[in-house]
């Protein structure tokens, strides 16, 4: 089994993934109370554009499963009509404009974590059972325990409340990029840190490692060269995970930081019941997800000939 | 290795012992299961310490209205926004004059309620469909795949927030929304418990013996896969609480007046740069609760780790 048919299988279950979830979004949206044609929650110039144009769209009394088909081919045309609240914006242009500031935060949160998570790792388990090692992984757990939102907010206590040195909200500059990128980070970090710790102590006990020490060869040498590239590649894999929980936590980072990023789109939209927005950015947001995890496994099977050999068995 | 992670070699689950009537033996070592974990817990000094305060926390936010110097929604309108200290008001008033500490000990009280509520709704349904899954296959174990397969796709958050749309903003709904996020982990965990224990020579036993389905599911199995789903709840309960805050912080949690943590830190927010003391107190209790229960959890899961390695 080759690595080709592994990845038509993948691509074929995300597709069926995307339409479970796209059927039951939209199907959780339609039970709610104000479906999903229902504007009524609109001030009356507003709502009577939108509802022109949404009957142009959809038409009047059309039946639920239209509807879904509706939006699923506006949904792939790039074409999802307009927003209930932000009117005379389209919600895939919302989306354009509003997805690169998640990204931007997430990827500058991922190299932070990175930043944080190698040295830190690599350190607790050279040293393992040592007071550094001890320190650093009780560090890890605190950080691990809190969401990324109350890391957000004590951070901000902090720097807004106490010292006033950051601007406590917007997004005019990058001064206001620290704190939620901080936020955003710390979570993932600690997951990392800890796989990193692990893996390195996991490999440190491989018989090439003793043989390279056997060899004479230099602590740092053995290290760099056999230890390190060993044991990183793993951390592939937390990438899914990772990126999940970054995911979630843009969304509540952008509310309490006030930056206009597909997260506060998406909260915007389910409280004030934008159900277009809502079902736009749920969409993509499960696309993301899920392109991310295909991507991650194909990496993970290419870098590693083990899981290529039986990707068939799976 | 700390001290609390040695296991006294006596203590080492091993093979089940043949000579004990098969019939008695799975009970038996469920409960033994956790007289060995009791033991190994009470020696994790920071465990017990977590334990100790979120009882405490828990009986405060049961006896709220006998504790709480104001009600909730008992405005002061000489008093707002005061600081720590101010007469009357031990930790201030917010912005309405609303005692803090009176909104923080109800606050806690939707914490537990949803953290637990949601935990325990999860549980059961889990516990259902994994028993069944486990020990049947066929249609429960087709569906739980199914379900396994969605909900991974789904950010779980997405999901709850969904929900909450669609259920409204009462106590019960947020329950709900979080409770039907989370089953599907809890159901997995509880159908390999059930495929591994059922390798067992005590259900073979059973088995032999006549007894039927149902008894030999809930009255052997499901005790000696307590241990697991034990730990498993030690996680969950924080995480329904992380995630019902995070609702109300979002605007999309337990309807106000009706006080949460979630909620709290939403207001603080706001008046971060003038009145920092709203956002401080319902920031600290909330990770005092999340730090404590993780040291349980921790302190749980290595009490029941029967192969006493950890990473």
């Amino acid at each position: 089994m080759n690595l080709a048919v592994f990845a038509v299988r993948r691509v074929a279950r995300l597709v069926l993934s995307l339409i479970a979830v796209s059927i039951i979004a939209f199907g959780l949206l339609q039970l709610a109370p104000g479906s999903f044609a229902d504007i009524s929650n609109l001030a009356a110039e507003e709502s009577s554009t939108v509802t022109a144009e949404m009957q142009q769209r959809y038409g009047d009394e059309v039946p639920v499963w239209q509807q879904y088909l509706g939006f699923m081919k506006g949904a792939l045309t790039w074409d999802m009509g307009p927003s209930y609240k932000y009117t005379g914006q389209n919600v895939e242009d919302i989306i354009a404009t509003s997805f690169p500031v998640s990204a931007t935060l997430a990827v500058v949160a991922v190299i932070i974590a990175l930043c944080i998570a190698i040295p830190v790792g690599v350190f607790s388990a050279l040293r393992q059972n040592t007071p550094w090692d001890y320190g650093s992984m009780f560090a890890v757990t605190i950080w691990h325990s809190l969401p990324p939102y109350l890391v957000g907010t004590f951070l901000m206590l902090l720097l807004s409340g106490t010292w006033h040195v950051l601007p406590s909200r917007g997004w005019s500059g990058p001064e206001n990029m620290i704190m939620p990128v901080i936020a955003l980070a710390l979570g993932p970090a600690a997951v990392m840190t800890r796989y990193v710790r692990s893996s390195v102590l996991e490999t440190l006990r491989e018989e090439y490692v003793t043989a390279a020490f056997a060899k004479g060869g230099a602590r740092r040498l053995v290290i760099r060269r056999y230890v390190l590239r060993n044991s990183l590649i793993p951390l592939v894999t937390v990438a899914g995970p990772v990126l999940a929980n970054l995911m979630t936590g843009t969304v509540f980072i952008e509310w309490i930081f006030g930056i206009p990023g597909l997260g506060q789109y998406f909260t915007d939209a389910a409280a004030s019941r934008d159900m277009p927005l809502l079902m736009g950015t749920t969409l993509f947001f499960a696309v993301i997800l899920m392109v991310t995890n295909l991507v991650v496994d194909l990496l993970y099977g290419f870098l590693d000939p083990r899981i290529r050999a039986t990707a068939g068995a799976r | 290795m700390t001290e609390t992670d040695r296991i006294d070699p006596a203590e080492r689950p091993g093979p089940p012992d043949s000579s004990e009537p098969a019939a008695t033996a799975g009970a038996a070592q469920a409960q033994s299961q956790f007289r060995r974990a009791w033991t190994r817990f009470r020696r994790n000094k920071l465990a017990l310490a977590s334990l100790v305060i979120l009882a405490a926390l828990i009986v405060v936010a049961m006896i709220a209205p006998l504790i709480a110097p104001y009600g909730f929604e008992e405005p002061d309108y000489e008093n707002t926004l005061a600081g720590p200290g101010t007469a009357g008001h031990l930790l201030g008033t917010d912005l309405l004059g609303r005692d803090l500490l009176s909104r923080l000990i109800y606050s806690l009280r939707t914490s537990f309620l949803v953290g637990f509520g949601a935990e325990l709704a999860a549980l059961l349904v889990a516990i259902v469909i994994g028993l069944m899954a486990g020990y049947r296959g066929g249609r429960a174990e087709q569906l739980l795949m199914a379900v396994t397969d969605v909900m991974f796709a789904f950010p779980t958050y997405l999901f709850a927030v969904l929900m909450v749309a669609v259920l409204g903003r009462s106590v019960g709904a947020v329950i709900l929304a979080i409770a039907i996020a989370s089953w599907v982990n809890m159901a997995r965990l509880t159908r390999a418990q059930t495929l591994t224990l059922m390798q067992r020579d005590f259900v073979e036993a059973a088995r032999a013996m006549g007894a039927p389905g149902v008894t030999i599911a809930v009255r052997y199995v499901l005790p000696n896969a307590v241990g697991p789903l034990l730990v498993a709840v030690s996680f969950g309960i924080p995480a329904a609480i992380t995630a019902e805050a995070g609702l109300a912080l979002l605007g999309l949690g337990v309807q106000p007046p009706t006080p949460s943590l979630g909620g709290m830190i939403q207001d603080g927010i706001s008046y971060v740069t003038s009145y920092p003391n709203m956002l401080v107190w319902p920031a600290v209790m909330l990770a005092v609760v999340l730090l404590a229960f993780t040291w349980l959890g921790d302190g749980i899961r290595d009490a029941f780790d029967t192969t006493g390695t950890r990473r």
